[in-house]
C-alpha cells in the first residue's frame, strides 16, 4: 500500500468541505446577475404558444451541471405555454434530451407530439445546422422514435427556422459557436445559451457584439434562474457547497503561494 | 515512378491525391457559391447533395471508428494485453446495439437503463475527478511569480469569490466589479483571439480549396 | 431503492477510488463506461441518423439519388484496410470541401467582421466622448492582437503594446480559470448529491 501523498489530503479536504455543506441543506438565496434576467425576460416576452427549438449540445460527462440549468429553463418556457422542438446534435445529448423534456412535459401535463417534440441526434453538427435552416423535415424526416413529421402536428406549420421563435443551444462545450456562425448569421434566427461555466467567457464577445441574445452559466446561473421561476432545484440546493468548494480552493491558491514566497525568502537569505 | 506504366500505379497516384483534391474543391465551391444564391435549384443543390452528403459519410466514418476500436481491442485479446478489461470493453460495444434490436430505444427500455444507470453516472463522475485535479493545482502551481501571474491569479480569485455567495457578504461592489472585469479587459482578449482564429480558419479554408493545403490527404504512402 | 441506483451508485464508488489511485476496479468500470458509449453512438448513428436519412427513403422510397452518398459512406470503410485505404479519400474530401465552403462565409462574417464591427462600432458612433470600457475593450483587442502578430519583432512601441496585450490575456485566463473551477466544483457538487441523496439517502 503506497503513502499518501499531499495531494490525498487536498482532495480529502475539498470531499469533505463539499460533504459537509450538502449536509447541512441550507439554501442561499443568490442575487440574480444581469444574464439571467435577460434571459428570464427573453421568454416571458415571447407569446405564449411561440415555438422554441432546444438543442442538447451536451454530453454525460456534463450533466450534474447541466441539468439544473436545461431543467430550469425547460420548466419556464413549458410553463410559458411555449411548444419545444428538441434535436441533439451530440450522439449523447440524444438520451439526456429525450428524457429531460419527457419529465418536464410530464410535471405540466403537456402532450408529446403537440407540445413538444424530440427529433434525436444528426451527425456532424455544422450540416445539421445549415440543414435545418433549408428544411427541418428534410434533416429530421422522423422523431427519435421513428415517427414520421408529418404525423406529430407540433411540427405542422414547421418547415425551417423562420417558423422558430427562438434557438436555444443547451451547451457543455463550442457548439453554441456554431449555433451563431451558422443558424444565426445565415438564416437570421435567435440564438440563445445555457452553457457550462468553463465555456462562459467563450461565448463573451457574442453576448457583446448581440450575434447571442442570452446566456447563463453554470449551477449558480441554475440557482438564479430558479429563484427567477419561483422554483427550487438542484442549483439553490448546490450553491452552500458551490460556495465553500470556491473558499477551499481560494485557501489552496494561498497557502500555495504563502508556502512558495517563505520558501522563496528563505533560499535568498541562505 | 519507375512503374507508373501500369494502369493500377495511374489509378494509385490519382487516387492519392488529384481525385480527392478535385472533390474536395468541387464540393468546397459549390458550397460556398450556394451561399450567395437564393434561387431554389441552388437551394435543393445545397440541401440534397452537400448537406445530406455530409450528414452520410459522417454517420459512415463514427461506425467505421467504432470497427476500429473492435479491431484494436479483439487483437489485445487474442494476445493477452489487458485482457479482461478489453473483453468486458468489447461487451459494452455489443450489449447496447442487442438491446436497441431487441427492446427498442425509447424510455424506460433496457437500452436507455444502461444509459441512464451505467453510461451517464460514470461518466459524469469520470469528468467530476477533475474538481479534485484543480484543487490540487491550485495547491501546487498556482503561484504569483510574475506580474503576469500576478494578474491572472487577481482575475481567477475575483471570479472566485464573485460567482459565489461570499462575493455579496464581503462588500456589495464586488459581483459588480468582477462583470466588469468579465465584460471589458476579459472579453477583448477573448475576441482577439476570436478574431485570429476567424482569420486563420479563412485562409485555411481558401487555401484547402485551391489545393495548396494538402495535409488532410497526409503523406504519399 | 431501484435496482437502477444501485447499480449507478456502486459504478461512481468504483470511478472515485482512482482519486487514491489507478486500481483494477477503476480500470474495470472505466473500460465498461468506453464500451459502453461507443455502443451507444453506434445505435443512435444507426437509429437517428443512417435510417432516417438514408436507407428508409432508399428502400422504402425508391430515392435512388441516395445511392451516391451511400457508396461514398462505403468508401470510408477503405480505411480498414491498407490495400484499400485511398478509396477513403474521396468521402474525406467530401468532408473536408464542405467544411471549406461553409466556414469560408462564417469565419469572414460571423467571426472577424462582426467581431470587429462590435469593437469599432460603439466607440465612434457615440458622437461625444466614449465609454471608458468601449476605450478598454478597442486598445484591449488591438493590443492583443498585435501580441499575436509575429510578422514583426517585438520591439520599441510595438513591444510596449504587445506586452500590455499579455495584461488583457492573462486577465482573460484568470477569468476563464474562476469560472472553469466554478464548473468542474458543480460537477462534482452534482455526483455528490446524486450519492448522498439516491443513493445513501443521508439527505432529502
Amino acid at each position: 500500500m503506497s503513502r499518501l501523498e499531499a495531494r490525498h489530503w487536498v482532495f480529502l479536504g475539498l470531499f469533505l468541505v463539499v460533504l459537509v455543506s450538502m449536509v447541512l441543506q441550507v439554501d442561499l438565496g443568490v442575487t440574480v446577475s444581469d444574464d439571467s434576467r435577460r434571459m428570464h425576460d427573453y421568454l416571458e416576452s415571447l407569446p405564449p404558444g411561440s415555438t422554441l427549438l432546444m438543442s442538447f449540445d451536451l454530453e454525460a460527462s456534463s450533466l450534474p451541471e447541466m441539468r439544473p440549468l436545461a431543467l430550469a429553463i425547460i420548466r419556464h418556457a413549458v410553463s410559458r405555454g411555449h411548444r419545444i422542438v428538441g434535436v441533439a446534435l451530440l450522439a449523447e445529448g440524444t438520451g439526456i434530451g429525450y428524457r429531460l423534456l419527457e419529465q418536464v412535459g410530464r410535471e405540466y401535463g403537456k402532450v408529446y407530439g403537440e407540445d413538444y417534440v424530440f427529433l434525436g441526434f444528426k451527425p456532424q453538427y455544422i450540416a445539421a445546422m445549415l440543414s435545418m435552416g433549408e428544411s427541418i423535415k428534410q434533416t429530421f424526416p422522423e422523431d427519435y422514435l421513428g415517427r414520421p413529421y408529418d404525423s406529430l402536428p407540433v411540427l405542422r406549420r414547421i418547415t425551417n427556422y423562420a417558423q422558430i421563435d427562438g434557438v436555444i443551444s443547451l451547451a457543455d462545450g463550442s457548439l453554441t459557436t456554431h449555433w451563431i456562425e451558422y443558424a444565426g448569421n445565415q438564416y437570421g434566427v435567435r440564438v440563445s445559451a445555457a452553457v457550462a461555466a468553463a465555456m462562459v467567457t467563450t461565448y463573451d464577445p457574442y453576448l457583446a457584439s448581440g450575434q447571442l441574445h442570452a446566456m447563463i452559466g453554470g449551477l449558480r446561473g441554475a440557482a438564479e434562474y430558479e429563484q427567477l421561476i419561483h422554483r427550487g432545484g438542484s442549483g439553490l440546493r448546490g450553491m452552500l457547497a458551490q460556495t465553500t468548494s470556491h473558499v477551499y480552493v481560494i485557501v489552496m491558491i494561498l497557502i500555495g503561494n504563502v508556502a512558495f514566497f517563505l520558501g522563496m525568502r528563505k533560499r535568498r537569505a541562505g | 515512378m519507375g512503374d507508373s506504366g501500369s494502369g493500377v500505379n495511374v489509378v494509385a497516384v490519382l487516387m492519392r491525391r488529384r481525385i480527392p483534391q478535385i472533390v474536395c474543391g468541387l464540393f468546397g465551391l459549390v458550397t460556398f457559391l450556394c451561399y450567395f444564391s437564393d434561387h431554389p435549384v441552388a437551394r435543393d443543390i445545397y440541401l440534397t447533395v452537400t448537406l445530406d452528403y455530409w450528414q452520410i459519410i459522417f454517420a459512415f466514418s463514427l461506425i467505421v471508428g467504432a470497427i476500429s476500436y473492435v479491431r484494436v481491442n479483439l487483437r489485445g485479446v487474442e494476445r493477452g494485453v489487458d485482457r479482461p478489461y478489453r473483453i468486458v470493453s468489447l461487451a459494452g460495444v455489443f450489449l447496447m446495439p442487442v438491446l436497441a434490436a431487441v427492446w427498442g430505444i425509447k424510455g424506460g427500455s433496457p437500452f436507455m437503463w444502461v444509459f441512464e444507470n451505467v453510461q451517464v453516472p460514470m461518466q459524469a463522475t469520470v469528468f467530476s475527478l477533475l474538481a479534485f485535479f484543480v484543487a490540487s493545482a491550485s495547491y501546487r502551481g498556482f503561484r504569483a511569480r510574475s506580474l503576469q501571474a500576478a494578474i491572472l491569479l487577481g482575475a481567477a480569485l475575483l471570479m472566485l469569490v464573485s460567482r459565489s455567495a461570499i462575493g455579496d457578504l464581503l462588500w456589495s461592489q464586488i459581483p459588480e466589479a468582477a462583470e466588469w472585469v468579465r465584460n471589458t479587459p476579459a472579453m477583448s482578449a477573448r475576441r482577439a483571439i476570436l478574431i485570429g482564429i476567424g482569420l486563420g480558419s479563412l485562409t485555411t479554408s481558401v487555401r484547402v480549396l485551391v489545393g495548396i493545403e494538402r495535409t488532410w490527404l497526409g503523406g504519399d504512402k | 431503492m431501484d435496482i437502477g441506483t444501485i447499480v449507478a451508485g456502486l459504478l461512481t464508488l468504483a470511478i472515485l477510488t482512482f482519486l487514491y489511485r489507478d486500481n483494477p476496479i477503476y480500470k474495470m468500470a472505466e473500460s465498461l463506461l468506453i464500451g459502453i458509449a461507443i455502443g451507444y453512438i453506434l445505435v443512435i448513428t444507426w437509429t437517428n441518423s443512417l435510417m432516417s436519412l438514408l436507407f428508409r427513403p432508399l428502400l422504402n422510397e425508391g430515392a435512388v439519388w441516395l445511392l451516391i452518398p451511400l457508396a461514398l459512406g462505403l468508401m470510408m470503410f477503405g480505411r480498414l484496410h491498407r490495400r484499400t485505404a485511398l478509396l477513403s479519400r474521396i468521402p474525406i474530401g467530401v468532408l473536408i470541401g464542405s467544411g471549406a465552403g461553409v466556414a469560408i462565409p462564417a469565419m469572414l462574417d460571423a467571426r472577424t467582421l462582426r467581431q470587429l464591427s462590435a469593437t469599432v462600432g460603439p466607440v465612434i458612433t457615440t458622437g461625444g466622448v466614449p465609454d471608458v470600457s468601449m476605450l478598454v475593450v478597442l486598445i484591449g483587442v488591438i493590443s492583443t492582437l498585435i501580441y499575436f502578430y509575429f510578422s514583426r519583432e517585438h520591439v520599441g512601441w510595438w513591444g510596449r503594446t504587445a506586452r500590455l496585450g499579455t495584461w488583457f490575456l492573462m486577465v482573460f485566463f484568470g477569468t476563464t480559470f474562476g469560472y472553469t473551477v466554478m464548473s468542474r466544483m458543480s460537477t462534482f457538487i452534482g455526483r455528490m448529491e446524486f450519492v448522498l441523496s439516491d443513493f445513501l439517502r443521508v439527505i432529502n
